[in-house]
């Protein structure tokens, strides 16, 4: 209890440091009601905005008046669209998060089968093949990777569309390209993972026991070689989230992510900084939910 | 009597520790290929000036996006072809590599001074400066790397210094983490127990017990991290918020290319490419060098 | 390598070749369309996007309309106008039309859409759209009086424009947030759902009514997506998700035409690029751009003929005076500074340059344009540090510190009209690098003049000045490519707003 507790004070610090820095770091620009005010407004157009939303007070007033109201819910209105930030997340947040699901699903369905088929016969052919794909992944820029689906599913074979969100066809591609960006980690991992499991005594033991190979395989050592894979995979998800920009603008997605990107092409801070905390808070959620499992699982680590 | 010494004899005769690493380097099949392409890439990147067959900033629209030689209309005055403004393509290139390696190296360095200050700070003296490091590190792992970048980016205006200055400060994570570990690993051992016990100061201990001891290890994430940096700024280049033209950069070339990409295709399948054996090179570096340095942990 | 590469490139244009549009619109009355940028609010008092003044027409009517072919004054909400003095407009209102949502438009949604409109604290995003407008006023149930703040002679550009009219309970009840969520107006096409930014359905509006100018819509439904990368909406294009395409680069479109599937539509539009200088002194009182004869040789260093013919391609013209030659009060007849990078270094060293110096060089868009320039630049000695910076940064910037040169663009709103462009950048405002008295005098008497001749006589006074000094660098005008499906019959406009309404299957 004082374990989760001690987890969860710390947890809500991270989020209030990294609000607090970006919302310093977006500020830097200095004043955004030229970009509020758009291409071709008038000084007196930019005048009237930057008094309306109170840019002339002090940068620490502005973000307390933030704090206080995002902890209320109330992320304020984009100065771009004139909505409220929270409703206009709230509708793109789940199409980043079914994409960020459906990604990290494809990446351990991937990765989990390939790293345990490694481990059991290392320097195989299949392990080298594993070990190719892997390698593949960390090296292959991936909108590069994604526009080359599209060009050969979508215009070639025209088998998926190449945008939208229509229907769950959309997801494919770019599943696969976000998907394999976080294969290669885990793979290893659990590649690594199982070899240890494998070569310790109480695997040694089952086996000598008699039990059928498979048995050994997922009851007794898969079990725990995927231990640090699930808090690696949590991992995984945050940075995902925070990743997928590249990948839904490429599929035009719009999601969290590509929102985030034209946000900060159109200066348009309340939801930049919204989303740079929500998606910090993934990160915070995932990480403390896989400490707690962590804990769960080895008790020992409960001191820490 | 004589077995002792036939025992010592054939532990003298035997290989040194330094043959016994350079026989595992040298054994090393990806360590080797990758350290080979990576010494051809340096080694173009210094030679640019002397092997470029033109300029790599000289326009000449009207001769624009030529393709390279093999195809119908390409020539060997451009072996690869012209980009939009009609600039040698392979000039660029080979000039693309200086900037690439600058990207990914500096960054790689600043990150790593960062992060290995922290990293050691933490695992050596624990306690306070353990926390609040720990606490540093996860804030910077909780922020969306992409994100913050791209925004930092538009702020400042992108250009090389820029770009390497927020990668090297985003990118320092995984320095601190591993150097933390690595450092409380060593910290226990009996050499720099021993050297507390004979008085040597806390700075003696870190610079020559310590850091000498995590070495490795450090080489191993700056592998890592530099191919990070360098896929990093190529997305950011995609993404329009990287390096400015005219600086001859494959992640820039790949995103000036981006748009011709159903038509001309070559333009960013050879900047592509390039990234990628770059990347793969330095992996594959990586990787060799975590199995040879520790081959107990090999996986 | 080669062989993979001769492989790659092959690859893809077979595919391009092989691939065939399947699944066209035409089948189900259904244009599909695809936008590049997100639209802020459909609300066009709202946003400042050509995309929503193209969405703007589409849906609202307001009370007049300029016929793009013949550039005449028709009436379209109203039916009948004149000038009662310089500054009072009488209009006479049609009726029997009706709002998307029943009600019946009347004297009462002018009045109060205007005076809503004209009230600065309702925060209108384009000031300049409505801030000439004092008030409107009914004099009967179709009858209008409106009240300029001073003589105003581009009234009717703006009132056949960036001034819909609204439905005045409708509004009142919903507000800006409300109208872009659910927008109602009298247009060709009402607004079935809206996702804001994203997503845009809308659908034949039946109860049109019948001898409007704009005429009567044809196509059932139109289906608006937002598609940011272009190779993306290509992909659409060929795979069929997309039957409209527009603002495609210069050289896909050339591309895409080559393919010989779809229809390529190219037409110039009011947009004209620029180099800016600090010719006022605003980064140092001796910076090299206060000098005339540093200003003339950046105007001789580029080749603007070159950067027509092999990069803005299609319609797009050399520029040589400070506005787009359509305009009115625009004229050719300024010194011209034809390509000679020759005289443009001579001209250097006059100013105290032998050697070329080095300069801070911004940009905010068409970064391969800007990028060219400065190759032009380099060439006679300029040394350019390039600077990309989004569009509010560097006005930002300007505003606050000036910058010593930039590449600027100005589409002045496809107002056919010299104030919209020159004298927003000449009257000493915030974004005026000249700051020449001279050129406001002249630019003043001409915008507050309602006599066409005295109107034509001073801005061309004030245009050759600003060639004389080489204020700016005059570069080309824009051009639009549409690339779309055979089956739609459409033509494009020199004001770059494609009218749906008037688009039709084949």
């Amino acid at each position: 209890m004082v374990f989760t507790l001690k987890r969860l004070g710390l947890a809500l610090l991270v989020a209030l440091a990294v609000s607090m820095l970006s919302f310093t770091l977006l500020h830097l620009s200095g004043d955004p009601a030229s970009a509020i005010a758009g291409e071709g407004a008038t000084d007196v157009d930019i005048a009237a905005i930057r008094a309306y939303y109170g840019f002339d007070r002090p940068l620490i007033v502005q973000y307390a008046d933030w704090l206080f109201k995002a902890l209320r819910g109330d992320f304020g209105e984009s100065y771009y669209f004139q909505l409220p930030v929270a409703q206009l997340i709230g509708d793109r947040l789940s199409i980043t998060m079914t994409l960020g699901v459906c990604g990290i699903s494809f990446a351990l369905l991937t990765a989990v089968p390939l790293g345990v088929a490694a481990a059991v016969r290392p320097n195989s052919l299949i392990d080298r093949v594993a070990l190719f794909i892997s390698v593949m992944g960390q090296a292959m820029p991936s909108f590069w990777f994604g526009l080359v689906l599209v060009v050969i599913f979508s215009i070639k074979f025209q088998l998926l569309p190449p945008s939208g969100t229509k229907s769950w066809e959309n997801f494919i591609m770019p599943t696969v390209v976000l998907g394999y960006y976080a294969m290669p980690a885990i793979m290893r991992l659990t590649r690594a993972g199982m070899l240890d499991v494998l070569s310790a005594d109480y695997v040694r033991t089952a086996r000598a026991k008699g039990a059928g190979e498979m048995r050994v395989m997922f009851k007794h050592a898969l079990r725990n070689a995927i231990i640090p894979v699930v808090s690696l995979s949590a991992v995984q998800m945050g940075f995902m989230l925070g990743g997928s920009i590249v990948v839904e603008s490429i599929f035009a997605l719009h999601g969290a992510g590509y929102l985030a990107w034209e946000s900060i092409g159109r200066n348009d801070l309340p939801t930049v900084q919204a989303l740079i905390l929500i998606f910090s808070l993934f990160y915070i959620v995932f990480t403390f939910l896989s400490d707690l499992l962590n804990a769960w699982l080895d008790p020992r680590m409960r001191v820490g | 009597m004589a077995k002792t010494i036939e025992t010592v004899e054939a532990a003298l005769s035997g290989p040194t520790p330094g043959q016994v690493l350079r026989g595992r380097i040298f054994g090393h099949r990806g360590l080797m290929l990758g350290g080979i392409v990576l010494l051809v890439i340096f080694v173009v990147a210094i030679l640019a000036p002397l092997i470029a067959p033109h300029d790599p900033y000289a326009q000449n629209i009207m001769a624009r996006m030529q393709p390279p030689v093999w195809h119908d209309r390409g020539t060997w005055d451009h072996p690869l072809g012209t980009d939009h403004l009609g600039r040698d393509y392979l000039s660029r290139l080979l000039y693309g590599a200086r900037i690439s390696l600058l990207i990914g190296g500096f960054a790689a360095l600043i990150s790593g001074l960062i992060g290995t200050f922290m990293g050691v700070a933490a695992g050596y003296f624990g306690g306070k400066i353990d926390n609040i490091v720990t606490f540093v590190i996860n804030v910077r792992l909780a922020m969306p790397v992409v994100l913050v970048a791209l925004a930092i980016v538009a702020v400042f205006g992108g250009s090389l210094e820029v770009v390497i200055l927020v990668l090297g400060f985003l990118l320092w994570d995984r320095f601190a983490v591993v150097m933390r570990s690595s450092t409380q690993q060593l910290r226990s051992m009996e050499y720099v127990n021993a050297a507390r016990a004979i008085g040597c100061s806390t700075r003696r201990i870190i610079f020559s017990e310590i850091m000498p001891n995590i070495l490795n290890n450090l080489i191993v994430v700056v592998t890592l991290e530099m191919a990070h940096a360098i896929l990093l700024e190529a997305a950011l280049s995609f993404l329009g918020l990287g390096v400015q033209p005219p600086t001859p950069s494959w992640g820039l070339m790949v995103s000036e290319g981006k748009k011709m990409l159903l038509f001309e295709p070559w333009l960013i399948t050879i900047p592509g490419i390039a990234l990628f054996v770059l990347v793969l090179a330095i992996n594959l570096m990586g990787d060799g060098l975590r199995d040879v340095s520790a081959p107990e942990n090999r996986n | 390598m080669k062989t993979v590469l001769t492989g790659a490139s092959l690859f893809a244009l077979t595919m391009l070749a092989a691939a065939t549009p399947a699944l066209a619109g035409k089948s189900d009355d259904t244009l599909n369309i695809a936008f590049t940028k997100e639209l802020e609010n459909i609300d066009g008092y709202f946003n400042s996007a050509r995309e929503g003044v193209i969405m703007q027409r589409t849906v609202w009517d307001s009370l007049l309309y300029r016929d793009p072919e013949t550039g005449e004054y028709k009436g379209n909400l109203a039916t009948d106008w004149k000038w009662v003095d310089d500054v009072t407009l009488d209009f006479t209102l049609r009726q029997g039309v009706k709002f998307h949502n029943g009600a019946d438009f009347t004297a009462d949604d002018v009045v109060y859409t205007v005076n809503w409109v004209a009230d600065p604290s309702h925060g209108v995003k384009t000031q300049r759209n409505v801030n000439w407008m004092k008030s409107a006023e009914k004099l009967g149930p179709y009858k209008v009086r409106l009240h300029l703040k001073a003589p105003f002679p581009a009234a009717f550009e703006y009132l056949s424009g960036p001034v819909p009219i609204y439905p005045h309970k409708y509004y009142a009840e919903v507000g800006p947030s409300g109208m872009g969520q659910h927008p109602v107006g009298t247009g060709p096409y009402k607004v079935v759902s809206v996702d804001p930014g994203k997503h845009f359905v809308l659908e034949k509006f039946d109860g049109y009514f019948k001898d409007s100018p704009k005429g009567q819509p044809k196509i059932g439904h139109l289906d608006i997506r937002t598609i940011p990368d272009v190779n993306t909406q290509a992909a659409e294009l060929f795979s069929g998700g997309l039957d409209w395409i527009w603002q495609v680069p210069a050289d896909q479109a050339e591309s895409l035409k080559a393919l010989d599937q779809f229809t390529v539509a190219n037409e110039s539009t009011m947009r004209i690029g620029y180099l800016d200088m600090d010719a006022a002194g605003q980064t140092g009182k001796d910076n090299p751009m206060t000098k005339l004869k540093v200003r003339q040789a950046i105007n001789y260093a580029i080749d603007r003929e070159a950067l027509v013919k092999v990069m803005l391609k299609g319609k797009s013209k050399v520029v040589n005076a400070a506005c787009f030659p359509s305009q009115f009060g625009c004229t050719d007849d300024v010194t011209k500074y034809p390509y000679d990078p020759a005289k443009a270094k001579e001209l250097l060293a006059e100013a105290g340059y032998p050697d070329g110096f080095s300069v801070d060089f911004y940009a905010y868009r068409d970064r391969e344009y800007a990028e060219a320039i400065m190759g032009y630049l380099n060439a006679v000695g300029i040394n350019t540090n390039f600077k990309f910076l989004q569009y509010s940064a560097l006005r930002e910037l300007r505003m606050s510190q000036g910058v010593p040169m930039s590449f600027q663009t100005w589409g002045s709103y496809s107002i056919n009209d010299v104030s919209a462009i020159t004298s927003e950048f000449f009257k000493l405002g915030s974004l005026d690098s000249a700051h020449d008295e001279q050129v406001k005098e002249w630019l003043d008497t001409a915008d507050s003049s309602i006599d066409p001749e005295k109107r034509k006589e001073y801005y061309k006074k004030a245009l050759q000045r600003i060639a004389d000094e080489a204020y700016w660098a005059p570069l080309f005008s824009y051009n639009s490519n549409y690339v779309f499906t055979r089956d739609l019959e459409f033509t494009p406009t020199t004001d770059a707003i494609p009218r749906f309404f008037q688009m039709s299957w084949k």
